[in-house]
C-alpha cells in the first residue's frame, strides 16, 4: 500500500498540532530526551515522506525503527493521532532500506510457521543446553553480527520442554456442560517458551465449559512482521489463521498473548487489507478476546477454588493489553480471586518494559534502560514473583531478573487460576 | 563560520554526544506547536544539549565571537515559533537538563535547572505539601525554563497569577557568555527590592536577552480542598455578570472558565457522552482552600449564579468534579475534531480582553469567522479575560491557509481595538511582533535599547518578540504561512 493511501496517513496526519503531549508519555523519549526521539517527530517524518520532502533512505528507516509500538502516545494524543500506525506505515514503506539482519533472520525462521518454529525450537534448545556455538556456526548464524546475536539470545527465555502444541489436542472437550466452542490462538512465544502457560489456558477454558479448538496449522499472528515492515507476510498469515478458525466453526477466539489478541483484533488491518476485510476475518469482529477479559467478562467464571501456597505477586500491564485494549481490571480480578495470592501493585504498572518483541534485539541498550526502570518498580514491591499477560514481556522481565539474581519466574494470572482449580479438584478427591 | 566547522568546534567544547547535526535530527527541531511552523521549515545548522552553566557559557562565547544566532529551546510547546531558529544557527535544547537541585522547604522555595517539566516538578513537590501554582495546559510537557521565558500561566491565574510572581531569582548566561545571578547572588530571601528588578526583565523575555540556566522559585502550600460549580446560561451577556457578582461578594475562585456555544457544540460532537446542555454559555468556577471555606464559598457562588443562570450545579465529590471539569478539559482537543478533514490551528489563539469586553469579543470573533467561512471554537479564562480562539481549517489547503491568516490578523486587531492585547500568556515570538508598535508605542524603542545593550550583536534568538527594525510601523504582515 502506498504511504499516502494508509488511512491514518491520509486522514489523520494533518490533525497533529505538534502539541508535544506525546513527549510526556513515550518511554523512548524519556531515555533519549531530544526532540528527534519524540513521537511527534515520527508524525513529522511521515509527513515529509508523504510529501516527498524526504526521500526513503536507510537513516529514515533507522529512525522509524526507534519505536516500541507501545501506543502510549496514541492513547494520550488529544487530536487522536495513532502515532504507532504512522510508524508502522513508515516501516512498511521503507522496508527495503532496513538493514537489520538479525531481525530479518528471526522473522523468516522463528516466526514463520509451525515447521520453522519447530526447527528453531530444536536448535535453540540445543544451543541453550550446551552453549554449543557449533550449532550456531552450522546454521550460518555466526555470519550475522555475532555480538548482538549473543545479546539477543540472552533475551530469549530458556526452552525447557517440548512445544505446547505437542501436548494440546486439536479439539479439547468442555468439562461438564458445553457452553461454547472457543478457538485458542496459541502464539509462537507461548508455544515455545511458556508451554505450561498454554496448557493452563486450555485447562481453565475447559473447566469453564468451553470446548477448545487449537488448530495445528496455525501460523504466527503477524505482529512481528507488520511491526517490521513486512505487511505482505502479516496479511497472508492473518488470512490463513482466520480461515482455520472459520472452518473450525468456533464462536470466539481467545489468546493469552497480549500482542496476538491485539493484532487479531485488527490493530493494523487497514494497512494489511486495502479493500474489504476477507469474509473469515470480518466474521470474527467483536469475537476476539484476551484470555483475562474473556474469563472475567464473557463467561461465568467457575469459582470453586482451593488455596494455592501463600504467595505475593505483582502485575505488569503489557502495553498491548492496557493501551491497545484498555484491559486493566480483568487480570487483577483473576489474581484477587485466587485464594492464597496477594497482589501488591508496583508503581507504574502500565509503563512499558521496553521489550516490544524484536525491539530489544535491535536496540538492546535502549531497551535495557527502559527495562531497568521497570525492574526497580518491581523490586520495590517485594513481591515473590511477577505476573503478566504477554510472553514477550515475560521474557524481557525474566532477562533482567535473572541477571540480578532475582526470582525470574513469570506467570500469567491464568496459571494461578489453573493451580487453584487443580487444588480444588484434589481437595474433592481426598 | 561554515556549518561543518561550527559542528567541529562545538564538539570540542561539549563532546560528541551533546551535539546533533544529522539532517533528521535538525528537521525535528524545525517545529514547535505554532501554525506558522507547520508551513515553514526553520531548520537549524546544529543543535546542542548542554547540561551545565559552563557549557552554556562556552557555547555562547563561541557564538558571540563568530556572530552566530543562538535559539534557546525548552520542550517546543510554544505557539509562536519562539524556540525555532528562524535565522538558522544553533538551537540550544535545554530540556535534557532537568535536575531539581534543591527543595528548600523551610524557605518555601525550589532551585531547578531549566529543563524540569512543570508536572514533574509539582509531582516531586507534593511530598512536601507544596506546589508551584501556575498551571499551563501544557503542564505535562513544557519546561520551567520555557515557562519563565514566556511568563506562562494557566487556568488558575485568576487567583495564583502568572509565573513572574513566583520567580525569586535567575542564573542567566548573557549573549557574550558572561554569567549573572539576579535576585541576589546568595539570596534565599522571598522579598528583595535591592537593586533594579532584573529578574522581571528576564521573565517573559522569550530568550532574546540570555539563556536561563537556573531558576529559584517561590512555592505555596497546597490547598486541602477543592470544589467545582457549573452554571448554564441562555444568554451570553449574563455570564460575565455572574463573574462580577462573585468578585463583588469578596470571593476569589482559583479558576473561572467559559465555553461559548461553539465550544459546547464541539464538546458534544467530540464526546456525546459528556452531554453538555445546549446553551449560549457555560461557566465553570473552581474554588480551592480549606474544606470549610470551600464549602461556604461554593454555597455563596451557587446562590449568586442562580440569579442569572438557567441551571447551577455545585460539587466537591472528586468523581463528579472530574465529570464537570471534563467539558473544559476536552475543549481544546474537541475543537480539532469537529471537522473530519480539519485541524485546529494555534494562531490568533491567545488574545487578552478587558473583563467588561469579553462577551463583545466572543461575538465579534464569531462574526469574523463567518466572514471568512471558518469555524472558530471559543473558550477561555473569563476570570482574567484571556480568550482562546481555535480556528478549525484544513491546514493543507493553501486557500484556507490564506483565509486563516486574514482571520487571525483581524482577531489580533480586534483585541487591541477593544483595549486588550494580542497575547495573554503564549507570547509574541515570530508571529505577533508586527503588532508591537501598535500595542506599545514609544515603549517599543526602550525595548530595542535594552536588547541592544545586552545583545549588541543581535545573536540571541533573533527574529522574536521585537519587530525587525525599519519595519516598526508596518504592523501589517499576517501570522500564518
Ligand atoms: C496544548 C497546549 C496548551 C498550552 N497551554 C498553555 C497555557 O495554559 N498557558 C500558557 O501560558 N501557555 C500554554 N501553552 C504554551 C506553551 O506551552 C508555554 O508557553 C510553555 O511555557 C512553553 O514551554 P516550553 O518548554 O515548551 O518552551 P519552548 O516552546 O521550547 O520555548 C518557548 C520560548 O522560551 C524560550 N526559552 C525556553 N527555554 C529557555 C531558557 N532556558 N532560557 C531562555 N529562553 C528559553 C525559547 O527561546 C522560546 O522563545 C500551551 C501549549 C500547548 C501546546
Ligand atoms: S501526535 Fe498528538 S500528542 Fe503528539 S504532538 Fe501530535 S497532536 Fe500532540
Ligand atoms: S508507540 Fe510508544 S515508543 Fe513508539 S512513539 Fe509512541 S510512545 Fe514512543
Amino acid at each position: 500500500m502506498l504511504l499516502q493511501q494508509v488511512p491514518a496517513v491520509k486522514d489523520l496526519l494533518r490533525k497533529c498540532v505538534r502539541c508535544g503531549k506525546c513527549r510526556s508519555v513515550c518511554p523512548i523519549f524519556k531515555e533519549i530526551k531530544t526532540e528527534s526521539a519524540a513521537p511527534r517527530a515520527h508524525v513529522f517524518l511521515t509527513q515529509l515522506l508523504r510529501d516527498g520532502e524526504l526521500q526513503p533512505a536507510a537513516d529514515v528507516a533507522q529512525r522509524a525503527g526507534r519505536c516500541l509500538l507501545c501506543k502510549s502516545c496514541s492513547v494520550e494524543c488529544p487530536s487522536g493521532i495513532p502515532v504507532d500506525q504512522m510508524v508502522v506505515a513508515m516501516r512498511n514503506y521503507l522496508k527495503d532500506y532496513s538493514n537489520d539482519s538479525i531481525k530479518q533472520f528471526l522473522l523468516s525462521t522463528l516466526f514463520k510457521n509451525r515447521k520453522s518454529l519447530q526447527r528453531a525450537h530444536f536448535l535453540l534448545q540445543g544451543y541453550q543446553a550446551t552453549g554449543l556455538k557449533s550449532i550456531v556456526q552450522k546454521t550460518g548464524l555466526l555470519s550475522l553480527i555475532s555480538k548482538d546475536l549473543e545479546k539477543a539470545s540472552r533475551l530469549l527465555a530458556p526452552v525447557s520442554g517440548p512445544l505446547a502444541s505437542k501436548n494440546i489436542p486439536e479439539t479439547a472437550p468442555a468439562k461438564g456442560k458445553r457452553k461454547m466452542r472457543v478457538g485458542y490462538f496459541l502464539g509462537c512465544a507461548t508455544n515455545m517458551f511458556y508451554p505450561q502457560r498454554a496448557l493452563a489456558a486450555v485447562e481453565v477454558l475447559m473447566a469453564n465449559g468451553c470446548e477448545v479448538v487449537t488448530p495445528k496449522e496455525l501460523q504466527c499472528c503477524g505482529m512481528p512482521h507488520i511491526a517490521n515492515g513486512d505487511a505482505a507476510s502479516a496479511q497472508s498469515m492473518t488470512a490463513h489463521n482466520f480461515k482455520l478458525f472459520y472452518e473450525a466453526g468456533v464462536e470466539a477466539i481467545v489468546s493469552d498473548c497480549a500482542s496476538c489478541s491485539s493484532m487479531l483484533q485488527g490493530d493494523y488491518y487497514d494497512q494489511l487489507f486495502t479493500d474489504e476485510l476477507p469474509r473469515e476475518v470480518a466474521h470474527f469482529e467483536g469475537k476476539i478476546f484476551d484470555l483475562n477479559k474473556f474469563l472475567v467478562d464473557e463467561i461465568e467464571l467457575q469459582e470453586t477454588l482451593s488455596p494455592v501456597p501463600k504467595t505475593t505477586v505483582t502485575y505488569h500491564d503489557p502495553c498491548h493489553l492496557v493501551k491497545s485494549q484498555g484491559i486493566k481490571e480483568q487480570p487483577r480480578k483473576i489474581l484477587e480471586m485466587v485464594p492464597g495470592v496477594e497482589l501488591i501493585e508496583m508503581e507504574g504498572a502500565d509503563q512499558c518494559c521496553g521489550g516490544a518483541g524484536t525491539f530489544g534485539i535491535s536496540h538492546y541498550d535502549l531497551s535495557r534502560s527502559i527495562l531497568d526502570r521497570k525492574i526497580n518498580s518491581i523490586k520495590q514491591t517485594g513481591a515473590e514473583f511477577v505476573t503478566t499477560s504477554c510472553p514477550a514481556c515475560s521474557m524481557q522481565l525474566a532477562h533482567a531478573l535473572t541477571e540480578q539474581g532475582l526470582n525470574s519466574e513469570i506467570k500469567h494470572p491464568v496459571e494461578l487460576l489453573a493451580q487453584a482449580y487443580k487444588a480444588a479438584r484434589q481437595a474433592k478427591i481426598s | 563560520m561554515q556549518a561543518e566547522q561550527l559542528v567541529k568546534e562545538l564538539k570540542s567544547i561539549l563532546g560528541e554526544d551533546k551535539i546533533l547535526h544529522e539532517k533528521l535530527d535538525l528537521l525535528s527541531y524545525s517545529y514547535d506547536s505554532s501554525f506558522k511552523a507547520r508551513n515553514n521549515r526553520y531548520v537549524p545548522d546544529v543543535v546542542v544539549t548542554p547540561t551545565s552553566t559552563e557549557e552554556v557559557s562556552k557555547v555562547m562565547r563561541l557564538a558571540y565571537e563568530h556572530g552566530i544566532p543562538v535559539t534557546p529551546r525548552g520542550a517546543g510547546t510554544g505557539e509562536t515559533c519562539g524556540a525555532l531558529a528562524v535565522n538558522g544557527g544553533i538551537v540550544m535544547d535545554l530540556a535534557t537538563w532537568d535536575t531539581i537541585e534543591e527543595v528548600d522547604v523551610e524557605n518555601m522555595q525550589v532551585h531547578v535547572r531549566p529543563g524540569v517539566v512543570h508536572a514533574e516538578l509539582n509531582k516531586h513537590l507534593a511530598q512536601y505539601g507544596l506546589f508551584f501554582p501556575p498551571d499551563p495546559g501544557s503542564s505535562a510537557m513544557c519546561t520551567v525554563g520555557g515557562m519563565v521565558a514566556n511568563n506562562s500561566s494557566g487556568l488558575r491565574a485568576v487567583k495564583y497569577g502568572t509565573t513572574e510572581q513566583y520567580v525569586l531569582g535567575l542564573e542567566v548566561v548573557l549573549p557574550n557568555g558572561e554569567v549573572i545571578t539576579t535576585g541576589g547572588v546568595n539570596s534565599r530571601a522571598i522579598k528583595n527590592v535591592s537593586g533594579m528588578n532584573l529578574t522581571k526583565l528576564f521573565v517573559g523575555s522569550e530568550g532574546i536577552l540570555g539563556v536561563i540556566t537556573k531558576i529559584r522559585l517561590r512555592l505555596w502550600p497546597k490547598p486541602k480542598a477543592r470544589g467545582i460549580l457549573m452554571a448554564i446560561y441562555d444568554d451570553l451577556e449574563a455570564a460575565p455578570k455572574t463573574v462580577l457578582d462573585v468578585y463583588k461578594a469578596g470571593i476569589l475562585p482559583s479558576g473561572i472558565e467559559i465555553l461559548d456555544s461553539s465550544a459546547i457544540k464541539a464538546v458534544n460532537e467530540f464526546k456525546p457522552e459528556i452531554n453538555l446542555p445546549d446553551a449560549e454559555a457555560i461557566l465553570l468556577f473552581e474554588l480551592d482552600g480549606n474544606p470549610a471555606s470551600v464549602e461556604w464559598e461554593g454555597k455563596e457562588v451557587s446562590r449568586l449564579a442562580k440569579q442569572r443562570a438557567a441551571k447551577v450545579e455545585w460539587s466537591t465529590d472528586p468523581k463528579r468534579m472530574a465529570e464537570l471539569w471534563q467539558g473544559r478539559a476536552v475543549t481544546a482537543s474537541a475543537a480539532a475534531r469537529v471537522r473530519a478533514d480539519g485541524s485546529r490551528i494555534f494562531a490568533g489563539e491567545d488574545i487578552s480582553i478587558p473583563l467588561n469586553k469579553v462577551t463583545e469579543s466572543l461575538r465579534r470573533i464569531k462574526e469574523i469567522g463567518k466572514k471568512y467561512g471558518i469555524g472558530v471554537v471559543n473558550y477561555g479564562h473569563i476570570g482574567d479575560g484571556n480568550v482562546h480562539t481555535a480556528p478549525v481549517i484544513n491546514p493543507e489547503d493553501p486557500a484556507e491557509v490564506d483565509k486563516a491568516n486574514k482571520l487571525i490578523d483581524e482577531i489580533h486587531r480586534t483585541a487591541i481595538e477593544l483595549g486588550g492585547s494580542t497575547t495573554g500568556e503564549h507570547g509574541v515570538g515570530a508571529v505577533r511582533s508586527q503588532y508591537a508598535r501598535l500595542e506599545h508605542g514609544a515603549a517599543l524603542d526602550v525595548m530595542f535599547t535594552i536588547k541592544k545593550a545586552l545583545d549588541p550583536k543581535g545573536i540571541m534568538n533573533p527574529g522574536k518578540l521585537l519587530p525587525e527594525e525599519g519595519n516598526n510601523h508596518a504592523a501589517s504582515a499576517s501570522t500564518g504561512s
